[in-house]
C-alpha cells in the first residue's frame, strides 16, 4: 500500500479548509492551506511514484489499492480503488507538478482580485477531482472525476459572477461537457451490460481477449461512445465550442484547467481504454479524422483573433486536435507525449499572456499592444520559448511529440500527413503573429506596463525550461510496456525535411507580414474578403447552434410543451372533466321545475317506465 | 407493542395533544411540534437495529392484531429493505418541515403543526401497513391533513390546488378500493403477506384480463401520485401553492407513496400484466423525463421549475422499477431516497428566499449570491445533488436506474439520457439568473443570509446529500436484498417454475426462509384456512410468524 | 283466537310510542301555558323514544298478530334505528323550536307517531301492514314538513311532499292488490311461495305488481326517477325535519324494500336487478351531479341523501345477504352523519334560517372550530374517507356488490363518489378557508339539545368508523327468507 488515497486527498483537504473558514483566513494562511496542499500531493506523488519503482525502470505491472466497495447491486460491484501504472504516473507528475507551479503563480496574479479564498478553494478541489480521474481503476469513478473537474471548471470559468458573459460562458462549458458525458455515461451502461463489470482490470483483459471487430458491432458503439465523451470534454469537434468562451475565468484557470491538465483528459481517456479502442478500427478511424479536422479547422480560426488568450484558446483546440489524430493513428504514446510537452509549453503560453495582461492591467487585445519587448523582458522571453516550443522548431519539446504524432499519421495515411503539416505551418504563424503583435513595433495601448513579481514570473521561468527541454524525457520509451512502439518508421527525405522546416516557415511568414510589412495583411485581407469574414466569425459556428438547438429547443419548450400540451391539452383535459361534471348539474337541475303537476308527470312516465321494464324483462319460466 | 408501534401512533398522540395546547400562544405549538417530531424520529432510529449488521428479507418489527373481525382485516404492520428507508425518510424530515415553518407560519399556527404531525402519521402508516385495508385506510388519512395544509396556508390559488389535487388522488385511489376489495373477495384476505406467497407460489392465479384490470386499478391510483406522465398536472399547482412544509414533505415523501406502492404491490402481486405493461409504462416513464425536464426549463416560477423537474427525477424512478432488474430497482428506491433529500432541500431553499423577498418568480432576484454567500453556496450544492453530480445523492440512483434499464431496452436508456443534461439546463439556468449577476436593489434591501435556524433545518440535508452519495453501502445492503427477493418472485422464468411446481408439495418460499432477527416478531397466530385458494396448512407464510402453525 | 301476552309484548315499542304521543297531546290541552309547559315536551319524548328503544332492542324474536307483524334481527335492527333517529331528531330541534316561537307539543307527538309508523314497517310482514305504517308515518311527516304554519317555504314544502307522497302511495297500494289477485295473499312467505310454486305461469304480471309496488317505496327513499320531490321539500321544510325526513322514512322505506323484494319478490330477481342495477345508477348520478351546482346547503344536503340512497341500492342490487346487511349497516352510519350534519346546518341558519348559503359557512371553523370540527367529521364520513362510518359502509356496499359479481355497477358507484367529494369538499373549503364574514358573526352558543346531537351523532360516525364490527356482525346475523 502506498496511501494513493493522500494524493488526491491533501488538496480536498485544502479545499475544505479554504472553503469552510476561507473567508476569516488572512491571504497568507489561504496560500499556505492551498498552495502547500497541492505541493505536498505532489511531493507524495514522487514520494510513492519512487517507492513504486516509477523512475527506475519499475512499474510495468499496474498498482492497484482498494479502499471500500462503492456500490453493490446484484452483480454489479463497484468499488472505490485507486491504481498506478505508467500511463497514471506520467499524468500525475504533469497534474500535480504543473498544478504546484500554477497555484505558485496565481499567489501573484489573484492577489488584488475580490473572492480570493473561493479561488484557491475551486483551484484545489479541481486538483482533487483531476487526481482522482486519473487514479480512478474503474469507469464509474473516473466519471466521478470526470464530473467533478467539469464542475470545477464551470465554477471558475464563472468566477467572476456578477458578469454575465462569464457565467454564460460558465453554463456553455457545463453543459456541452453533460453532452459530451451523454455519450460516456451510455459507453458505461454498454460496457456494464457486456463486462458485467466496470472494473479497468477486468474489463481491459476481457477485451483483448475479443476479436477485432471488422464491421462496427458493440465494441465499435462503446468506443465512439467513448469519444463523444472525449470531445466533449477535450473540445474537439462538434464540441469545442466551449472552450474558446472558457477563456471568460482567471488566466490561471485557462492555463491548469483549460490547457494544461483537464481538457487533455480526453485523450488520457481514450488511452485508457485503448485496448477496446484497438479493436474497433473503424473508431480509431473516427477519431483520428474528427482530430485532424479540428487541429486545421481550430488553427484557421486562430489565425485572425486579436484576443490573446482567444489565440491561445484555439491554438489548444488545435494541439489537442494532434493528440486525437496520434490516438486515432495508434500512436497513444505519442499522443501522451503531446500532452505533456503540450502542458508545458501551453501553460507557459497562458501565464506568459497573463503576465502580458497583469502588466498591462486587464488589456487582452493584441491590436492595443506592441512593443513590449523592452517594458517586460522576462516575459517576453519566457514567451518565446513558449512560441518556439509550440511553433515546433527542431529539437524543442514540442517538435518531438508532434513529429512523432505526424510520422505516425504518416503511416496510417499521407494525406494525414500533410494536411498536418499545414497545420503545424499555420501554427508557427499565429502563435509567432501573435508574439510579433505583442512585443514588436510600437506600443499601441496607453497603460503602464510593469513587469510581474518574482512570485509570477518564477514559475515561468521553470515552465519554460520545460518547454524547451522537455522533449528528452523520452515518454513513448517509458510507456511501451502499456503501447508498444511500432517499428522505427521512414518517412519519405521530402517529408521529414518539410518537417523539419515548417516550423521556421510559419515564424517567417508571420515575421513578413507583421514586422517587416505590416501592411501586407490588411491587402492579404481585402483580397479575400468573403472568406476573411468567414474565418473571422469563427464560421458562424456559434450563431449556428444558438439558431438551429439552443432556440428551438427553449421555444418549443414553451409554446408547444408548456403552453399547448400541459396546460392546454392535458390540464385542459382535466379540468375539462370538472367542467363537464358541473355542468350536467346544470342540466339536472333544470328538470327541477318547482311545479307539482311536473313532478307527477315525472313519477308517472318513470312509473310507466318501471312497469315496462319489470312487466317485460327476465326469463318467463 | 414493538418499536414500530411506538413510532406510528407517536405522531398520533402527539396530534391529540396538540390539540390541547393553548390557541392564544403559538410558540408553545410550535415547541410541542418540534419536540414530538424530534422524539418521533429518535425513537425511529431504533428501526434500524435489525438491519445494521444483518439484513433479513422477511418483516421485521410486525404486529398482527384482528381489527374487524368481519371481513378480516388486521392491523399488520412489519418493516423490511424497502419500507425501512421511507419510514426514516419521514421521520427525519418532519421535524425539518416544522423548523423552516417556525416564522413562515404566523397565523392559526396551532392548527398548522397539529395537522403537520397528523401528516407524518398517514405517511409512516403507509409504509408499514402489509395488510391492504390498512394500506388505504393510511393512504386516505394522508391525503386530509395536506389538503388542509395546502388549502388553509397556501398561496393565492391555493383552494383550486388542493381541491384538484385532494380530487384527483381520491378519484385515483377509489379504484384501487375496488381492486382492493375484489382481491379479497377472490382469496378471503387482505394481507399482503399471504396475498404475495399465493402469487408467487402459483396458489393464486388471474385470468390475463382479470390480472391487467387489477393492475391498471392498482396502477393509476400510484401512477397519478408519483406522478406519471400524463397525471402529473396536479402536481405543479400543488407545489406552488403549497406553503414551503407543505411541498417539502409533498415531494419528499408523498409522492414516494405512488412509487412504493408500484414496487410493492403493482409488480409483486401482478407480475404478468406489470411485465406486459412494461412496454408502454416505460414509454411513458421516459416522456416523463424529458417532457418534465422541457418544461422546467421554462418556468418562470421557481417552485413550478422544481416541481417540474420532480416529474423528470421520478419518471427515473418508474424506469428502474419497470426494468424488473437488480440494478434498476435498487436505483429506483435509492433515487426515491435521494429524490427526498434533494429535492425536498430545494424547496426548503427556495422558501428561504421567498421568506425574503415574498416572491416566487425567478425575475424577481439576481446577484443574490453577492448579499447571502452561504444560501448560494448551499443552494449551489443542492443544485448540484439535484443534477446528478458524483459524490451526491442523485448520481447513485439515476445511474442504478439506468445501468438496469439498460440491461432492459437500451433504446429508453438513449432517451432517459439526456435527462442530466436538461437537468444540467435548467438548474443552472435557474441558478445563474437567481443568484449571479448585479444583485438590484430590492434584493440587496431584502436579501440576508442565512439565520442560526435555517442553517439548522437545511445542514442534516446537506450531510445527507454527501453520505448518500458517497456511501452508498451504508443504505444499499438492505435495499438491494429485498429487491432481491420482489425479482425473485416476478420473474417470468420463476413464475413459470412456481406454476410448473404448483401441484407438487410446497416446500417454504425462500423469500421467508430467512431467519428472522430475534425479538423482532410480536404477533399472533396467522390462520391459513381463510383463504380459499387452499395452501397446504404447513405453508410458510412469508413475513407471517413462524410461531405456531 | 286472541293475541298471547307475547305478541303484546312484540308489539310494545309501537304500544309505548303512541301513548306516549298521545300523553303529550293531552298534556299540550291541559297544562297552563309557561316555561315549564315548553320544557317537558322534549324530555318526555326522548324517555318514550328510549324506552320503546329499550323494547325494541329486548323483545324475543317471533311472529305477532296472525304473522301480520314478524320481530326478526332484521326488524329489530330498524326499530332500534329508527327509534334512535327519533331521540336525535327530538334532541336538534327543541332549539329551533324555541327559536322559531312554536314549542308545541304536537311538534313532538308528530315524530313519535311517525316513529311508531316506521316501527310498523319494518316488522310488518304483510303487505297491508306495510301499507298502514306507511300510512301513518307518512301523514305525521306530511305535517312535520309544513310545521311552521307562517312560513311560505314549509307549507310549498308540505304540500307538495303530501300530494306527490299520496300520489305514489296510491302505486304502491295499486301493487298490493294487483299481488292479492295474482298470488290470493299479502303475506310476504305466503306471496313467495305462490310464485316459487311449479305451474306458476303470470311472472309478467308478478313483475309489474313488484313494479307498481317499486313505484311507492321509490318515491320514499327518493330514488330516481322518483326523486324529484326530495330537493324541494328538504329545502322547504325547517332543517330539523329535513333531518328526519332525509334518514327515518327513508331507512323505514329501504328496510321495506329490502324484505319484500328479498323475500317475496326473490323468485323472480332476475326481473327486478336490472331495474334496480339502473335506478341505483341513475339515482348516484342524478343526486351527485345535481348537487355540485348546489349554493343551498340544505338542498345539496337533499341531493346528496338521494346519491346515498343511490349507493344503498346497489347494496340491494347484489341481492344476497351480504348485500342486505352492508345496506342496513349504511343506513345506520348515513343516519348519525347525515342528522349531524343537519344539526350543524341548524344551529348555524338561526332564526328564520337566515344563513343556509353554502358561502354562510366562511370562517365557521375561527368562529366555532368545535362545530366545524364536527362538521369535518360528518363530511368526511359523506365523502366516504377512512376511519368514518361512511367510508366502512361504502365499502361493504361495493364489496357486496362486487361478491355478486356487479363489477360495472361497482366501479361506476366509486366514481361516484369521487364526484361527491368535490361538493362536499367545496364545505371545508368554506369553513376553513374563506375569512369570516358578517354570516360568521355573533354565534349564539351551541344549545344543549344540538350539542347532544351534533356530539352524538359525531362519536357514533367514528365507532362505527374504527369498530364497525359490532354493527355489521349483527346485521350479517340477519338472514331473511
Amino acid at each position: 500500500m502506498q496511501q494513493l488515497w493522500l494524493i488526491p486527498l491533501l488538496p480536498l483537504a485544502g479545499f475544505a479548509l479554504n472553503g469552510l473558514f476561507g473567508r476569516r483566513f488572512s491571504k497568507t494562511v489561504i496560500n499556505a492551506v492551498a498552495v502547500g496542499s497541492v505541493l505536498l500531493a505532489f511531493l507524495w506523488v514522487l514520494k510513492s511514484l519512487s517507492a513504486l519503482g516509477a523512475f527506475s525502470g519499475g512499474l510495468e505491472q499496474t498498482h492497484v489499492e482498494h479502499y471500500f466497495t462503492w456500490i453493490q447491486s446484484g452483480a454489479l460491484n463497484i468499488s472505490v480503488d485507486f491504481a498506478v501504472d505508467r500511463l497514471t504516473a506520467v499524468m500525475l507528475l504533469i497534474v500535480t507538478g504543473i498544478g504546484t507551479l500554477i497555484h505558485i503563480y496565481a499567489v501573484g496574479y489573484m492577489a488584488h482580485e475580490e473572492g480570493y479564498y473561493r479561488f484557491f478553494a475551486y483551484l484545489n478541489l479541481f486538483m482533487f477531482f483531476m487526481l482522482t480521474l486519473v487514479l480512478a481503476q474503474n469507469f464509474l469513478l473516473l466519471f466521478v472525476g470526470w464530473e467533478g473537474v467539469g464542475l470545477c471548471s464551470y465554477l471558475l470559468i464563472g468566477f467572476y459572477f456578477t458578469e454575465k458573459y462569464a457565467t454564460d460562458a460558465g453554463n456553455k462549458a457545463f453543459i456541452v461537457n453533460r453532452i459530451g458525458d451523454f455519450g460516456f455515461s451510455l459507453a458505461i451502461f454498454l460496457i456494464g451490460i457486456h463486462f458485467s463489470s466496470l472494473d479497468f482490470g477486468t474489463v481491459f483483459s476481457q477485451a483483448k481477449a475479443l476479436p477485432i471487430e471488422t464491421s462496427p458491432g458493440w465494441i465499435t458503439a462503446i468506443a465512439l461512445l467513448l469519444l463523444v465523451g472525449a470531445t466533449g470534454k477535450s473540445a474537439q469537434i462538434p464540441l469545442y465550442v466551449w472552450l474558446p468562451d472558457a477563456m471568460a475565468g482567471p488566466t490561471p484557470v485557462s492555463a491548469l484547467i483549460h490547457a494544461a491538465t483537464m481538457v487533455t483528459a480526453g485523450v488520457y481517456m481514450i488511452a485508457r481504454s485503448s485496448s477496446i479502442f484497438l479493436h474497433s478500427p473503424v473508431a480509431l478511424n473516427v477519431v483520428a479524422v474528427i482530430g485532424l479536422a479540428t487541429a486545421f479547422f481550430a488553427a484557421t480560426i486562430g489565425l485572425l483573433q486579436n484576443d490573446i488568450k482567444k489565440v491561445f484558446a484555439y491554438s489548444t483546440v488545435s494541439q489537442l486536435g494532434y493528440m486525437f489524430l496520434g490516438l486515432g493513428t495508434g500512436a497513444f504514446s505519442a499522443g501522451i507525449f503531446h500532452v505533456m510537452t503540450h502542458a508545458f509549453f501551453k501553460a507557459l503560453l497562458f501565464l506568459g499572456a497573463g503576465s502580458v495582461i497583469h502588466a498591462l492591467s486587464g488589456e487582452q487585445d493584441l491590436r492595443k499592444m506592441g512593443g513590449l519587448a523592452k517594458k517586460i523582458p522576462i516575459t517576453c522571453v519566457v514567451l518565446l520559448c513558449a512560441s518556439v516550443a509550440i511553433a515546433g522548431v527542431p529539437f524543442t519539446s514540442g517538435y518531438f511529440s508532434k513529429d512523432l504524432i505526424l510520422e505516425s499519421a504518416y503511416e496510417y495515411a499521407p494525406w494525414m500527413f500533410w494536411v498536418g503539416l499545414f497545420t503545424a505551418g499555420m501554427t508557427a504563424f499565429y502563435v509567432f503573429r501573435a508574439f510579433f503583435m505583442a512585443f514588436t513595433g510600437e506600443y499601441r495601448g496607453h497603460h503602464h506596463p510593469h513587469e510581474s513579481p518574482f512570485v509570477m514570473w518564477g514559475p515561468l521561468a521553470i515552465l519554460a525550461a520545460l518547454s524547451l527541454g522537455g522533449g528528452f524525457i523520452n515518454i513513448p520509451k517509458y510507456l511501451e510496456p502499456l503501447f508498444p512502439l511500432a517499428e522505427e518508421s521512414k518517412l519519405p527525405p521530402l517529408a521529414s525535411y518539410s518537417l523539419l522546416l515548417v516550423g521556421l516557415v510559419g515564424i517567417a511568414l508571420a515575421y513578413l507580414m507583421y514586422v517587416a510589412a505590416p501592411k501586407l495583411p490588411e491587402s492579404l485581407a481585402n483580397a479575400f474578403r468573403p472568406v476573411y469574414t468567414l474565418i473571422y466569425n469563427k464560421y458562424f459556428i456559434d450563431e449556428a447552434y444558438d439558431s438551429a438547438v439552443v432556440n428551438p429547443v427553449i421555444d418549443g419548450s414553451r409554446s408547444l410543451l408548456w403552453r399547448t400540451i400541459d396546460a392546454g391539452a392535458i390540464d385542459g383535459t382535466v379540468n375539462g372533466v370538472g367542467k363537464t361534471a358541473r355542468a350536467m348539474g346544470n342540466v339536472l337541475r333544470h328538470f327541477q321545475s318547482g311545479y307539482i303537476r311536473s313532478y307527477a308527470g315525472w313519477v308517472v312516465a318513470g312509473a310507466i317506465l318501471v312497469v315496462i321494464v319489470m312487466g317485460l324483462t327476465g326469463v318467463t319460466r | 407493542m414493538s418499536t414500530l408501534d411506538v413510532v406510528l401512533f407517536l405522531p398520533l398522540i402527539g396530534f391529540l395533544l396538540m390539540l390541547f395546547t393553548p390557541k392564544e400562544n403559538p410558540n408553545i405549538s410550535r415547541w410541542t411540534a418540534l419536540a414530538i417530531s424530534i422524539l418521533v424520529f429518535v425513537v425511529s432510529l431504533g428501526l434500524l437495529a435489525p438491519y445494521w449488521f444483518a439484513y433479513p428479507t422477511g418483516y421485521t418489527f410486525q404486529t398482527y392484531k384482528p381489527w374487524i373481525n368481519f371481513p378480516p382485516i388486521h392491523y399488520h404492520v412489519g418493516l423490511d429493505g424497502l419500507s425501512l428507508w421511507l419510514v426514516l425518510l419521514s421521520t427525519f424530515l418532519t421535524p425539518i418541515a416544522v423548523a423552516i415553518s417556525w416564522k413562515y407560519i404566523d397565523h392559526r399556527v396551532k392548527e398548522y403543526f397539529a395537522f403537520l404531525i397528523l401528516l407524518e402519521f398517514g405517511l409512516i402508516g403507509v409504509f408499514v401497513s402489509i395488510d391492504l385495508f390498512l394500506f388505504y385506510v393510511f393512504w386516505e388519512i394522508s391525503l386530509v391533513p395536506m389538503y388542509f395544509l395546502i388549502g388553509i396556508w397556501g398561496h393565492d390559488r391555493r383552494i383550486y390546488a388542493t381541491v384538484k389535487f385532494f380530487l384527483y388522488t381520491f378519484a385515483g385511489s377509489v379504484l384501487m378500493l375496488g381492486a382492493i376489495i375484489y382481491l379479497y373477495n377472490q382469496t378471503g384476505t387482505f394481507d399482503y403477506a399471504v396475498l404475495h406467497n399465493l402469487v408467487s407460489s402459483g396458489h393464486l392465479q388471474f385470468g390475463a384480463r382479470e390480472e391487467l384490470l387489477l393492475f391498471l386499478a392498482f396502477f393509476i391510483a400510484f401512477a397519478i401520485k408519483v406522478p406519471l406522465f400524463p397525471l402529473h398536472t396536479w402536481l405543479p399547482d400543488a407545489h406552488v401553492e403549497a406553503p414551503t412544509a407543505g411541498s417539502v414533505m409533498l415531494a419528499s415523501v408523498m409522492l414516494k407513496m405512488g412509487t412504493y406502492g408500484l414496487l410493492r404491490v403493482c409488480v409483486p402481486l401482478f407480475p404478468n400484466a406489470a411485465h406486459q405493461s412494461a412496454q408502454w409504462v416505460n414509454a411513458l416513464a421516459v416522456t416523463g423525463i424529458v417532457f418534465g425536464a422541457l418544461v422546467a426549463l421554462v418556468q418562470p416560477n421557481m417552485k413550478k421549475l422544481v416541481a417540474y423537474s420532480s416529474v423528470s427525477h421520478l419518471g427515473f424512478v418508474v424506469l428502474g422499477i419497470f426494468s424488473f432488474t437488480q440494478q434498476g430497482l435498487d436505483g429506483a428506491v435509492y433515487q426515491m431516497l435521494a429524490h427526498g433529500i434533494s429535492t425536498g432541500a430545494l424547496f426548503v431553499l427556495v422558501g428561504y428566499l421567498y421568506e425574503r423577498r415574498h416572491s416566487l418568480e425567478i425575475s424577481a432576484y439576481g446577484g443574490v449570491a453577492t448579499v447571502a454567500p452561504n444560501l448560494a453556496a448551499v443552494f449551489m450544492i443542492t443544485t448540484l445533488a439535484s443534477i446528478g453530480l458524483p459524490m451526491l445523492s442523485n448520481f447513485i440512483g439515476e445511474y442504478l436506474v439506468m445501468q438496469g434499464a439498460a440491461q432492459a431496452n437500451f433504446n429508453w436508456v438513449i432517451v432517459a439520457a439526456t435527462g442530466p443534461i436538461l437537468s444540467a439546463c435548467y438548474m443552472l439556468w435557474l441558478y445563474q439568473r437567481v443568484f449571479f449577476g448585479k444583485a438590484s436593489e430590492s434584493v440587496t434591501h431584502h436579501v440576508f443570509d442565512l439565520t442560526g435556524r435555517e442553517w439548522a433545518a437545511i445542514l442534516p440535508l446537506l450531510a445527507l446529500m454527501f453520505w448518500l452519495g458517497s456511501f452508498t453501502q451504508t443504505f444499499m445492503p438492505a435495499i438491494t436484498m429485498q429487491n432481491a427477493a420482489i425479482l425473485q418472485g416476478t420473474q417470468p422464468s420463476a413464475l413459470a417454475a412456481s406454476m410448473a411446481q404448483r401441484l407438487a408439495p410446497i416446500e417454504m418460499p425462500t423469500v421467508s426462509s430467512e431467519p428472522r432477527p430475534t425479538g423482532a416478531v410480536s404477533a399472533k397466530v396467522f390462520s391459513p384456512h381463510r383463504i380459499m385458494a387452499i395452501p397446504p396448512p404447513d405453508m410458510q407464510l412469508s413475513g407471517l410468524p413462524r410461531g405456531d402453525r | 283466537m286472541m293475541p298471547t301476552n307475547a305478541e303484546y309484548l312484540r308489539f310494545l315499542p309501537e304500544i309505548i310510542l303512541t301513548l306516549t304521543g298521545v300523553l303529550i297531546m293531552f298534556l299540550e290541552a291541559v297544562l297552563p301555558s309557561g316555561e315549564t309547559k315548553t320544557n317537558i315536551f322534549a324530555p318526555l319524548s326522548i324517555v318514550g323514544l328510549a324506552a320503546a328503544l329499550f323494547a325494541a332492542a329486548t323483545a324475543d324474536p317471533g311472529a305477532a298478530f296472525h304473522d301480520m307483524l314478524i320481530i326478526d334481527p332484521f326488524g329489530t335492527f330498524f326499530r332500534v334505528l329508527v327509534c334512535g333517529i327519533g331521540i336525535l331528531a327530538v334532541f336538534s330541534s327543541s332549539e329551533y323550536l324555541r327559536r322559531e316561537n312554536m314549542p308545541g307539543g304536537e311538534f313532538y307527538a308528530l315524530v313519535l307517531f311517525s316513529v311508531m309508523g316506521q316501527c310498523v314497517m319494518v316488522t310488518a310482514n304483510e303487505l297491508i301492514m306495510i301499507f298502514i305504517g306507511l300510512e301513518i308515518s307518512s301523514i305525521a311527516s306530511y305535517i312535520l314538513a309544513g310545521y311552521l304554519r307562517d312560513d311560505t317555504r314549509n307549507n310549498e314544502s308540505a304540500l307538495k311532499y303530501f300530494l306527490l307522497g299520496s300520489f305514489a302511495t296510491a302505486f304502491l297500494l295499486y301493487g298490493v292488490a294487483w299481488i292479492y289477485g295474482i298470488t290470493a295473499s299479502t303475506n310476504l312467505e305466503a306471496v313467495r311461495h305462490a310464485i316459487e310454486t311449479p305451474g306458476f305461469d303470470s311472472f309478467a304480471l308478478a313483475g309489474v305488481a313488484a313494479a307498481l309496488i317499486f313505484v311507492g317505496l321509490g318515491f320514499k327513499i327518493s330514488a330516481a326517477p322518483f326523486q324529484v320531490w326530495a330537493p324541494d321539500v328538504y329545502q322547504g321544510a325547517p332543517a330539523p325535519v329535513s333531518a328526519f325526513l332525509s334518514v327515518g322514512p327513508k331507512a323505514a322505506a329501504f328496510a321495506v324494500l329490502i324484505r319484500v323484494f328479498l323475500t317475496a319478490f326473490g323468485p323472480i330477481a332476475d326481473r327486478w336487478t336490472p331495474l334496480v342495477w339502473g335506478c341505483a345508477l341513475a339515482t348516484m348520478c342524478v343526486g351527485n351531479f345535481a348537487a355540485i351546482k348546489q349554493t343551498n346547503i340544505k338542498r345539496m344536503l337533499a341531493y346528496s341523501s338521494i346519491a346515498h340512497a343511490g349507493y344503498i341500492l346497489v347494496a340491494v342490487t347484489a341481492h344476497s345477504d351480504t348485500g342486505a346487511a352492508a345496506a342496513m349497516f349504511y343506513l345506520a352510519a348515513y343516519a348519525l352523519t347525515n342528522i349531524g350534519a343537519f344539526a350543524v346546518v341548524t344551529y348555524f341558519a338561526r332564526k328564520g334560517e337566515k344563513y343556509v348559503a353554502i358561502d354562510d359557512f366562511a370562517g365557521l371553523a375561527q368562529r366555532q372550530p368545535m362545530m366545524a370540527a364536527m362538521m369535518t367529521i360528518f363530511l368526511l364520513s359523506l365523502i366516504g374517507v377512512p376511519l368514518t362510518g361512511g367510508f366502512f359502509g361504502k365499502f361493504y356496499i361495493f364489496k357486496s356488490a362486487l361478491d355478486s359479481k356487479l363489477i360495472w355497477l361497482s366501479v361506476l358507484g366509486l366514481l361516484n363518489s369521487a364526484v361527491a367529494a368535490y361538493y362536499y369538499l367545496y364545505i371545508l373549503v368554506v369553513m376553513y378557508m374563506k375569512e369570516p364574514g358578517e354570516s360568521a358573526e355573533n354565534l349564539p352558543p351551541v344549545g344543549f339539545g344540538l350539542k347532544v346531537a351534533v356530539y352524538a351523532s359525531a362519536i357514533g360516525t367514528l365507532i362505527l368508523g374504527i369498530f364497525p364490527s359490532f354493527v355489521l356482525d349483527y346485521a350479517s346475523r340477519t338472514i331473511l327468507k
